[in-house]
Formats: C-alpha cells, structure tokens, sequence
C-alpha cells in the first residue's frame, strides 16, 4: 500500500487524507504527549528537501564482479593484442586521459572525476576478499565483523532527519562462491547501524518498497495508538536489557515507525516523482533507477548509497567476465553491461551537478579486483587483484587527475600501489571523518576507521 | 630407544620441572638440538594450580652444564656444539630447574630434505604465498604451489625450469634461488632472507648437497606441540608461544619461526606478529599454531574481575545450579572464570521456552494452568517428556532436518520433496539413531520415489559436492578449500580431499518409469580424478583407511561404517552441536557448522562427554534433547545479574533467541485462529511463480515440506533457502524489514482483522475486558499481566465506544505480538 503519488490526495478508510493523517498524528492519544518526530513536520513538504547540513555524502556504485582494468578505463592500445584486448581508447575531456571506447558518454565527464590506477591486494583472488575489503577497507580475520563504511559514517554522523543514514540498493550482494560475502553491514557496531536494504528493484513499474506505509485502514490515530501499546507490553520486562538482539528488534519498530510516518523519508523513496525524460536519462534498467534514486535520496538527507550494480555473479551478465558460462565474455560485456553502467553514472554525474550537490556528494564506483591481463582461451578474464581501477568524483575530490599507474600491460601496479585500505582511507578523509579515529569493536576494544598506517591519497583532494 | 631414556632421566634428575600445582614450568621438557635443529628455543613461567600464569622467558637466566655439547644464550636459545648430552639449568627468582639436552648428527652433515625443510622455509617467508610465486599465475615467470601443495612441481621450477637458470649446483652461493631472497639480485618481492640466519644455511645446504627432490622417505610432520599448552592471564599480559613438530622418524624441532598463529577470539588475545600475543580483555582464546597442514593450539583463560564462585560439579542435584552431568563442566567454566550464573526461571518461562523449543509452539491456556498447577518436584522433567511425544515434534524436527538436507523443490520434482521429507519424517518419528539416520542417507538405492532418501544424490550430482555437502552436514565441517589446493587453516590436503571425493563416484543415476522417478545405483566402476594430478585416488574417508581402488564393494558403505564409527571423531559432535545450539542459543562451538582444529569449543570436555553418551544411547537424538533441556544450564533465567552481563558464552543465564520465521508465523495462526494460506510456489529457476493445490488450509508452516513456497513473511524473518548446506542460509536478526512488514504488512493485520478471528469471537461472545486482557497475556506471553498493565489496558477498553471497540481489540492484540516479550523465546 506504498503510494509515490504526490499530487493526488491519498484517502484513508477513515475519511481523512494523506495530508490529515500527518496532522492527525499530532493528535494525542492515550493522553500521551506528540512522539518527536512530528515536530519536524512543518518543516517537511512534499518537495524536495535539501540536506540540513553540509556535511559530505557519498554514492557508492559497487561494481560487482569485477571490471577488467584494461578494457575499461586502463588501455594499454600498446600492449599485444591477447593482453589489450578488443576495445580502442578514446580522448576524453581531459586531455591525455584515454579509457576505451566503450564508455562514450563518461568521457564527457572526465574533468569531475579523477581514476586511481593502481589498486591492488593481495589477499585470495575471490569475490569476496575484495568485496569485504573494498568496502570495509579490512581482510575480515580473528573473527571481527568490520563494519562498511557507510555504517560507520551512520554511527559517527547519525541520521538526518527520520531518513536512514544509509541505503543499500536493490539488495545485498548474494552468494559469489562460498559464504555470503562480508563487509556489508555494520559487523561490530551492532545491527542498528546496519543499512536499510531497499529489496525492491526501482526500474519495476509496480515499484515499492516493501511495506514502508501503512496499509489504509489502518489510521494515524491507530498507529500511534499502536506504539503506545507497544511500549507499555514491553515496559514491564527486565529481562531483555542485557540482550542485544531483542534491543535491536524494539530499536528497528522505531526506526520503522519514524520512516513510515515522516513525509521526508516517505517522499525520498517516491520515484515516480521524477519526470519521466529524466528517468530515461539514467536508463530504465535497475542500476540505472537505483542511481537515480540515490541521487533523490541523498538530497532528501541520506547520508551514504550503496548500489550494488549485481547481486550476484551466477547467471547474470556482469563485470565477472570468466568467458565461459554462467559467466561472461568480454564481448557480453560490452555490449550490456557498459552501456548500463555509462548511461546511469554519466547521468548521475550530471544530474548532481545541475543541482548544486556534486560538490558535497562524492560519487565512488569500483570493483572489488580486476583481471588477468592475458585474456583465457574462453575469451574472457579470469580474477585478478594485481592491479585495477577505482573512480572517484564528486565532494571535495578533485576531477581530471590519475593516481599512480599500472605496468606495460596491466598487471601490477608500475608507480603508486594503491591498497583497499588506502581507498577507505580516502573516502573517510572525502567524508570529513580523521580516517585514524578510533572505534569501540568487540569488549570495547579500540579499532580506528583504518590502520594507523594507512594515509588517505592526498592528492586527490 | 635413547629417547625415551632421556624422558626417564630428565624426570627423575629434575621433578620440579614438570607441570605440577605451582611452581616453575619449563618448555620444552627436552631438548634435542642437531643440524635439523640448529636452535631450540626456551619457554620459561611461574605456575599455579596447573596453569601457567605469565611468560618470563626473558626474565630468566640461562647456563649450560657444558658449553662444549651445547650453548644456551640469554634469552633462552640452545644450540648445539658437538655431540652428547648435557643440562641447561634455568634461574627464576628463587626456582631453577634443569632441561636434559640431546646434540645428535653433529659430525656428519644432515640431509636436508625439500619438502620438509627447503619448503617450510619457503612457506614461511611468504615465497609461494598467493600474493606472489604461488598466485595462480605465479610472479615474475616463476610458478610456484600455493604454500606448498605440489612439491615435484616445485622442485622442477626450482631446479630445471628457465633453462636450470635458478640454482647453480658448481657454485651454490650464486644461485638466483639465493641471491634473489637476500636482495643481492633484483627481485620484486624484496628481502624475503636473511644470510645470518639458519634458513639461510639450510637452503645452501641443500644446494651444496645437490638440490634433490621430494623423496618418498622423507620425514612427514605427525603432530605441532605447542608450548606453553595453556595458561591463565590478566588484561594487557603478553607472551610469545614456541611450537615444535613432532615427525613420524621420530624427529622433533623448533618450527616456531615457520608457522602462521591466528587467535580463535581476537578480543580476548591478539596475535601481535610472528608469535607474540596479546592479552584485550576477559573470556577464553585459543592461539592457533599452524605448520605444513597442522595445528595445534594454546589455550588463554583470563577470567572476569568478579568475586569468586562456588558451584558444584558433581553428585547430588541442587535445584537451578546442577540437574545433571551437563551441569559439571559448566559449572567448573563459570567458577574458573569467576562467572556467577542467573538463578532459575520462573515455571511460566520455563514452560513457554520449553514448548517453542521443542515443539514450535505455544502452551494453550489448559496446558499451562495444569503444568502450574503440579506440584512434583520433577514436573518440569515430565514436561519435557511429554513434549518429546507429541505430534508436533516430529513436525518440527523433520523441518530443522530438512533444512539440514536441503529438501527443496528448486532441484528436486514435487514428488520426489514429498517422498523426501517422508523420510525424514518417519525417522524423526521413530526416532532413529543419528547414525542409521546417516546410513541410510548415504548408501540409499533404488528409487527416488520410494526411498526419499535417495534424492540426496539428486540433489548433489557432482561428486565433489557431495563430498563437501556430506562433509558440512554429518561432520559440521567445510573442507572446500582443499578442492583446488591444501585448506589454507585445516589439515586437510588436496589429496585428502579427493580421496574422500572418490567414495562418492560410484552411484549411478537412472530414469525410472514414473514422472519424477530416477533410480540411485552403486556402480562396479567409476572413479572422479585428482583435479591436479589427473589420477583417481584410492577410496579414503578423512583421515581414515583406503579402499584398494579395484575393490568392488559399495564405496559408500565403507564411507558409512567410518563415518558413523564412534572412532569418528566429528560425527556425533556435529550433531550434538547442532542441538545444543538450537536450544541454547549458542553452539560450543560456532558457528555451529564450523568444527574446526583452530575454532575450538567453549566446553571441549562437555563436548567430549557428551558424545561419549550419545554414542552409548545409539545417536538417540531425542535423548539429547531431553538431557539438555533437563540441564540447569537450559532453565536459567533470562535476565542477567551485574556478575554476568558481560558474559554471552559461557551459559551464565538463558540466552533470548527471536522466534524463527516458521514459528512465529505459526503462533500467530495459533493465537488469533486465521490460518495462514499457502497456495503459491516459485516455480523453476525462472523466479515466476505459479499456484498450488498441495498445502491444503490449515497446514502449520513447519509442515511445509519445501522453501519455495511463496511467504514474504517467511523471507523476511530469515528461511533458508535450502540450496547450501551452511546453518548461515537462515537469518536470525532482528531487521528492519521485519518491523515494517509486522507494522504494515499484509500478514499479520490480515489475521487481526479476519471475520473468524479471536476477536471476532471476543465480540461474539462480548467477552468482559478483563478476561481479554488476561487471557492475551496468558495465551501469548504465557504470564497474568501486572496490575499496572492492567489497569493501563482496563481503562482504555472501558473507555473506548462499542463501534471502536473491534478496533482497538485488534491494536491491543497487534501490540502484545509485536512485543519484544513475544517475539523473544527467553
């Protein structure tokens, strides 16, 4: 029962419309005083609603599968023709920056983004090494859950507003081979920093998050009426205090109360207030809707998206281009995953500049290992941490540059090795945050953001 | 023959040294240093009560009884001198104590062998790690195995590959395989060796000695000991642990510098590098050793800062502390981590948590005034016999076993799941012994359709994944790694693995006449090859006997009878563990399907008596249960006192658990009388979904016999969808997702305002308030509500018109099954 209609007043069983039901919240029930959140509600309008603050957000854009560094954004059109591969590089705004052909509309846009060439790890060759440490900056070891980085920045930074701090879309990464992969949620922080996962797939003209409004017969009076309840059932047991799980599931009937009632979170998911040419401009795929709707969501206050381009590897067209099935070839790739991916980013791009909200929102896509340089007889790339290519744009990261640079034919990293760690760094740096600060991990032991050793790349900023 | 003399000797010279109640403990207890062992660290501490209590290897002075067998340094080091025998005497404060030393094979040079020195030194410096030679592709044209699983390769690569270019057998000092490491040469992965250290020496050996390859004699490593064994530790204490392999000619070294340590909780102890842990915070670790594909781990105890406790460990029962022999070991862990348990649930908790975790279900209102109402002492214990025999338990068994087994209609025809789940069923009901239950999995014939359990060779065609999906869940163990190269933390090797593959390549697949129907055989012939060498391995359960690879028997029973033998020594523990963590919230070992060396149990010797009973009951699993529940560990209270609040592992108090997902949805059909439909089915690999006529109104979710019936509810609370065999596949957080669908969702607002609800009938009936309240409480949360809840609740049902009365019923209704309190067994 989840309506994205703005302009059409939405009635409720009772009488009483959508705009009612905001005032009829303020309603006292119970003889109990107005819940909080209600307080912000003159300043909530169906409209845009920019940031409060100006802090830095942050969109990252997981590439799951891992794009070949060479036949995206590292040509090598010197190297032997079984290492370069089939694509020709082309020019880009910047001059004597080259990525290859298969991203036409991106190149425009080379003077807001700068490319780090040489990320590297050494860790095992499997999905989810990269998967943990692209996004936590850590090889999870010892048992410790790191967290992502868009939940610590939620923990450090909280929410704005009733809209969650941080947005995962469409959905978790799945399985990549063994366990499902780690390092995509808050790990020791606790489940309350975890994301709020979007499971909805924004390009679905049905498109809804699941369950985020009431149903219609149920009235503002009844849900508040609901709540009080709730807590009074609950206020007489002891017995949960010391339970982490049960604190978790009292603190997420909260954080859904406040996100089903609060017109800014409810107008954030509502997509189909964007006009439509805008909507064709990101392209109607799902990667191409989810970064739209990172782009109305980070206006709207959330604080950090993560859109996973893939959930998964298996049967499905990705960057993970093995050649053989159920995997990809290069020319698959190039054909559909590519085009998917210019369209959305150089559109995302874009569309935060014309607002205003480029310069505080860093916009982040990498992958979590490249390729071997050597394309295999299946005509494809097999897994490859030597070395591979991250962007970064947006916020106070400076467009048009290149950090450090890879060999001959794109197999380790020849100047500046770049590690995972030394990414996280970066984006905490971007995001306002001391990258050595520390946090409390499992029985209060210090854990800073990234190794005391890790320095952010200065040089971007 | 000579050694065992020494252990004699060395015992009667110097009693003091051995590991009594206090004293000083010296590691190792003998020492026998050679041109194999061209050092022998010492591990020196004080002791009390049979632990070690701090590391003062270098506090400790060190002399040598005669420096021309062996000389000892100042940090503890012997090294030998010339052949003989001689003592290192060790100074403590005011304690010494005498080591018995052995110098053998100082007059001829020792053979250095590849695998067993050449390649650990290589292991160790990283050489062939995956970041460099041993990355598939290798490193700057060298290849070599990933740590070490090959060695003719390696030796090839090392010796002849690159035109022999690597070593120089004329003049072994230039050899690129030296000057590389030291970084006298170019090399890419920078100074890996150091010229003034033994490794050094060894490798020039072993060059000047020819460079010879693996040979067939050559000493394998049979056990790691490391030392000190275990110890008990304050908060920011450190130590470096020493390790030694033992080999099976009998040979012991020093491989301390070779091995990879990693700690089983790092926020308890910390490896810090190489050796050196330490101490965080309070609880247990294990400081895992890890050498050529075995381990070996040292136990840390640092117990809490609380007042000392006292609690029995044996004889008589004393209600709420010690039920039974569970109890023991529990109650030693708490009182040696000065842990104070939480006293015993109320009889309304107990029965609540007893029903859910037996059954699924809640207690109806009859049901929990009559338990109340008894006044035997042993009520609570005919309880849970009573519950062991109802109907519902083999319901709900046969649902957590079919999550085990995957039993699921994504790879599987409708017919076969049924046929599937009636087995299970059956087994379940008729209680059948784990390992029969294990048998007939395993060896199943005939038909898929008669005999259900033949579908699990449906569902896992390959041979390889039937031997990891039958390793994770009769064993509890992932050995997945060890499919393409030695498991990087286990013993297990590439050969071991398939090895144990092979046991699995002779069941043929037939189509049968019916729809659905396919025929298991066992084959005369049929063998799956080694995926590096090419070859089929002989037949051999891990770590057991080889079958002779012409034998014709069913390779699948000699798989069972090693597998279910009480010699077994995962088996029982795995299933054991998988129960204790259903119904205690924890396993003794987590996650509950990760058995490892290096991912030790809480309680090892729990775990230890508790096999040894449950193979004497025949694998009674029901036997199990009930002597877990009866336990005073399983009826603790919930809540927690200021002595155990930091603690979530040790069974202090009951650990809450949120319902799962088939439960809760359940219980809502039982509490508000709407059954839940189930009339749709994801169908194929498609993600459509298509309509079904098989879950006939009324069926309980934990009837259901397949995961791809369409619930969202069910999704959102975590089912597994049964296609690994990983206890991770279920979700058991809390989400927000769930919030939201509890709070708008179809599923329980549907209930609610169902025209034959409860509340319907309250309305009938025009049951007075008062009786709502109670009765609510009662059914649902299984406890009279407080005079403060009740007057609350009275007030407003009093209060509200009649036309408003339904629905104020349904949001009291939806409040106390929202609950923390319900969704929680506690």
């Amino acid at each position: 029962m989840f309506r994205f209609d703005a302009h059409r007043s939405v009635h409720f069983c009772d009488g009483s419309s959508r705009r009612d039901f905001l005032h009829a919240g303020a309603l006292s029930v119970l003889g109990l005083t107005l819940p909080k959140f209600l307080t912000l509600q003159a300043a909530a309008r169906e409209q845009d609603k920019p940031a409060a603050d100006n802090d830095i957000n942050c969109i990252l854009l997981f590439l799951v599968g891992g794009p070949s560094q060479l036949d995206t954004w590292d040509p090598k059109p010197d190297a032997p023709a079984e290492v370069r591969g089939p694509f020709r590089p082309i020019a880009t705004k910047v001059p004597g920056i080259q990525i290859t052909e298969i991203f036409p509309k991106m190149a425009a846009h080379m003077d807001k983004i700068s490319l780090i060439r040489s990320v590297y790890h050494t860790a095992t060759a499997v999905h989810d090494t990269g998967h943990q440490m692209m996004q936590t900056g850590r090889l999870f070891q010892g048992g410790i859950e790191h967290p992502h980085m868009g939940c610590v920045l939620g923990h450090l930074k909280g929410q704005r507003g009733e809209v969650p701090a941080h947005v995962l879309m469409p959905r978790p990464i799945g399985r990549t081979g063994g366990n499902l992969p780690h390092g995509q949620n808050a790990g020791y922080l606790g489940k309350s920093f975890d994301p709020f996962i979007l499971n909805a797939d924004p390009s679905d003209p049905k498109f809804k998050v699941p369950d985020l409004l009431p149903p219609d017969y149920i009235s503002a009076q009844r849900l508040d009426r609901r709540q009080k309840l709730r807590e009074a059932v609950d206020g007489a047991m002891k017995t949960f205090e010391a339970s982490p799980q049960a604190q978790q599931m009292d603190d997420n009937f909260s954080l859904a109360y406040r996100l089903m009632t609060n017109p800014q979170a409810r107008s954030a998911f509502q997509l189909d207030a964007e006009p439509n040419p805008l909507r064709d401009r990101y392209g109607r795929t799902r990667f191409g809707q989810c970064c739209l709707l990172a782009r109305r969501l980070v206006e709207r206050g959330v604080r950090f998206v993560t859109i996973n381009m893939f959930e998964t590897v298996f049967d499905e067209i990705t960057w993970d281009i093995h050649g053989s099935r159920p995997f990809t070839d290069i020319q698959e790739m190039s054909r559909l995953v590519a085009p998917n991916f210019d369209q959305a980013y150089s559109a995302l791009l874009e569309d935060l500049q014309v607002r205003g909200l480029l310069e505080k929102t860093m916009v982040i896509a990498m992958g979590e290992f490249g390729r071997t340089p050597k394309i295999n007889p299946a005509g494809g790339r097999d897994h490859h941490p030597g070395v591979w290519t991250v962007l970064m744009g947006g916020g106070p990261i400076q467009g048009g540059r290149v950090i450090g640079e890879s060999d001959e034919i794109g197999a380790y990293p020849k100047a500046r090795p770049i590690s995972p760690a030394e990414v996280a760094a970066t984006v905490y740096h971007g995001l306002g945050l001391d990258p050595h600060q520390e946090l409390r991990g499992p029985q209060n032991r210090p854990i800073p953001l990234v190794d005391y050793s890790v320095q952010p790349i200065r040089d971007l900023f | 023959m000579l050694r065992l003399l020494c252990v004699v000797i060395g015992v009667a010279s110097c009693p003091g040294l051995l590991l009594g109640a206090d004293g000083l403990a010296v590691f190792p207890r003998e020492v026998h240093v050679g041109p194999l062992n061209p050092q022998q660290p010492l591990w020196v501490g004080p002791q009390e009560g049979g632990h070690c209590t701090g590391d003062a290897t270098t506090k400790a002075t060190y002399r040598s009884l005669d420096p021309q067998v062996a000389t000892v340094d100042e940090i503890g080091i012997v090294r030998p001198v010339a052949d003989g025998q001689t003592h290192i005497e060790v100074q403590l404060g005011e304690q010494t104590s005498k080591i018995p030393v052995t110098v053998q094979g100082t007059k001829e040079p020792a053979r250095i062998r590849f695998t067993a020195d050449v390649l650990a030194i290589l292991t160790h410096a990283g050489c062939n790690s995956g970041a460099c030679h041993g990355a598939l592709a290798g490193k700057g044209g060298m290849k070599l195995s990933l740590r070490g699983y090959d060695p003719e390769a390696d030796h090839l690569v090392l010796t002849r590959q690159a035109l022999g270019r690597r070593i120089d057998l004329v003049h072994p000092e230039q050899s690129l395989f030296l000057l590389k490491p030291l970084g006298q040469v170019k090399h890419g992965g920078g100074k890996r060796l150091e010229a003034d250290l033994p490794e050094y020496e060894l490798l020039l050996q072993w060059l000047k000695q020819g460079a010879i390859g693996p040979q067939l004699d050559e000493p394998k490593v049979v056990r790691l000991a490391i030392y000190p064994p275990h110890l008990r530790l304050q908060p920011e204490a450190e130590l470096r642990v020493i390790v030694q392999a033992v080999y099976n000619n009998g040979q012991v070294r020093d491989v301390t510098r070779w091995c990879k340590f990693s700690s089983s909780e790092d926020a308890v102890a910390t490896v810090m590098e190489e050796n050196r842990v330490q101490v965080k915070g309070h609880g247990e670790a294990a400081i895992s050793a890890w050498f050529d594909n075995h381990i070996a781990n040292c136990g840390i105890r640092v117990p809490f800062a609380h007042p000392p406790v006292t609690l029995p460990v044996a004889g008589e029962a004393v209600a709420g502390v010690y039920h039974n022999r569970i109890d023991g070991p529990i109650n030693q862990k708490l009182m040696d981590l000065r842990l104070k348990p939480s006293p015993l649930c109320s009889d309304e908790e107990f029965i609540r948590r007893a029903y859910l975790d037996a059954i699924g279900t809640l207690p109806t209102l009859p049901e929990q005034e009559r338990f109340l109402k008894e006044t035997a002492p042993d009520k609570r214990a005919k309880l849970i016999d009573a519950l062991l025999s109802r109907p519902e338990y083999i319901d709900f068994w046969t649902y957590k076993w079919s999550d085990l087994l995957l039993v699921s209609s994504r790879k599987l025809p409708q017919k076969a799941i049924w046929s599937f789940h009636q087995f299970i069923r059956q087994s379940v009901a008729q209680n059948v012994g784990w390992d029969r239950f294990a048998r007939s999995i395993l060896t199943a014939q005939g038909s898929n359709l008669d005999n259900g359990a033949v579908n699990f060779f449906l569902l896992h065609k390959d041979v390889a994944q039937r031997a990891e999906t039958t390793s994770v869940t009769f064993l509890g163990m992932s050995i997945g790694c060890a499919r393409c190269h030695n498991h990087p933390l286990e013993k297990w090797t590439q050969d071991q693995y398939w090895q144990f593959a092979n046991l699995f390549s002779r069941v043929g697949l037939f189509n049968g006449d019916r729809g659905g129907e396919v025929i298991a055989k066992a084959l005369p012939s049929g063998e799956v090859l080694h995926l590096r060498r090419g070859i089929p391995m002989p037949p051999t359960p891990l770590d057991g006997e080889a079958l002779p690879l012409d034998s014709t028997m069913d390779r699948r029973t000699a798989l069972a009878d090693w597998l279910t033998a009480p010699a077994n020594p995962y088996f029982a523990k795995a299933i054991i563990n998988r129960v204790w963590r259903h119904l205690m919230g924890r396993g003794l070992v987590e996650p509950e399907d990760d058995l490892r060396l290096s991912n030790p149990a809480s309680h090892p010797e729990l775990l230890a008596d508790l096999e040894k009973e449950f193979i004497q009951s025949g694998h009674d699993v029901k036997a199990l249960i009930r002597a877990i529940m009866n336990s005073a560990a399983y009826q603790r209270s919930a809540s927690a006192l200021p002595e155990n609040a930091a603690d979530d592992r040790f069974y202090t108090r009951f650990l809450v658990k949120r319902l799962s997902a088939e439960v809760l949805l359940d219980v809502y059909t039982q509490l508000t009388l709407v059954p839940t439909p189930f009339n749709q089915v994801h169908s194929g690999g498609t993600g459509g979904v298509e309509g079904t006529a098989d879950y006939p109104l009324g069926m309980r979710a934990i009837q259901l016999p397949d995961t791809k019936v369409v619930s969202y509810f069910l999704d959102a609370f975590g089912r597994p969808e049964r296609e690994v065999a990983c206890a991770c596949e279920r979700l058991e957080e809390a989400t927000v997702t769930q919030a939201l669908h509890l709070s708008n969702g179809e599923t329980l607002n549907q209930k609610l305002r169902d025209p034959n609800s409860l509340i319907s009938r309250w309305q009938e009936q025009k049951t007075p308030a008062a009786d709502i309240v109670d009765q609510l409480y009662r059914s649902a949360l299984c406890r009279a509500p407080t005079a403060k809840e009740k007057e609350q609740l009275m007030e407003l049902l009093q209060k509200e018109p009649p036309e408003q009365r339904r629905e104020l019923l349904e949001d009291l209704v939806w409040a106390v099954l929202t609950s923390r309190e319900f969704l929680f067994n506690r």
